[in-house]
């Protein structure tokens, strides 16, 4: 099949481009183990508050696990439970959330942590803060009339 | 009576239309703007916790 050069340039540029992009996502997913935050863990969104760790939402630490703390989050129209929360600078956290009523969003702004919590379904983000200051975390799926309204805040202090 | 002769020793100028150079051009162009802009948003994403 004859082909121009510069065809064949650009082919291999494309080709090679889509190679690499697809390499990163595979090794982030494969290899990292990075996963979409709502892996199919699922809780009974009417008996959220009575079932573990939704409970005792907050900031626990644990031990034996690849993580050092468990910070816990209910959503509900229109307030996250805790309000605030203090996360010492370098702990690696898993962020639980999920929701009592309808589709909320999680996101700490300037982060990577950015969840949708569905009913029923729990989200999680394992992170490490390792920068201090205060974040605000908004949501940003619209939930109702006071959705602007809600928000709540992490403190990472030394 | 004038014979009509079909005047074949003139040349026809054509453009040469094999030429890619300014498609190479404009799939380079759109090729790095994609990847600038993917570059800098996994900077943003490795960057932040």
């Amino acid at each position: 099949m004859h082909m121009h050069k510069l065809e064949k340039i650009w082919l291999i540029f494309g080709i090679s481009c889509l190679v690499i992009f697809l390499t990163v996502v595979g090794v982030s997913a494969f290899y990292l183990g990075n996963k979409p935050p709502s892996c199919l863990t699922t809780v009974n969104p009417e008996t959220v508050g009575q079932e573990k760790p939704f409970n005792e939402p907050g900031l626990h630490k644990v031990d034996g696990k690849a993580w050092d703390y468990e910070l816990v989050y209910v959503a509900s129209a229109f307030s996250y439970t805790p309000a605030q929360v203090e996360v010492p600078l370098g702990a690696k956290v898993k962020v639980i959330a999920t929701t009592k009523d309808v589709i909320h969003g999680f996101e700490v702004a300037g982060t990577n942590i950015n969840m949708m919590l569905e009913p029923g379904y729990i989200s999680e983000y394992t992170t490490t803060f390792d920068k201090a200051g205060e974040f605000l975390i908004v949501c940003n799926e619209y939930c109702g009339a006071g959705h602007h309204l809600m928000f709540s805040k992490i403190e990472v202090v030394k | 009576m004038a014979k009509t002769v079909l005047k074949t020793n003139q040349k026809t100028e054509m453009e040469d239309r094999s030429s890619l150079k300014g498609t190479l051009a404009s799939v380079f162009f759109l090729g790095i703007f994609i990847i600038v802009t993917w570059v800098s948003v996994y900077y943003l994403f490795v960057d932040r916790f």
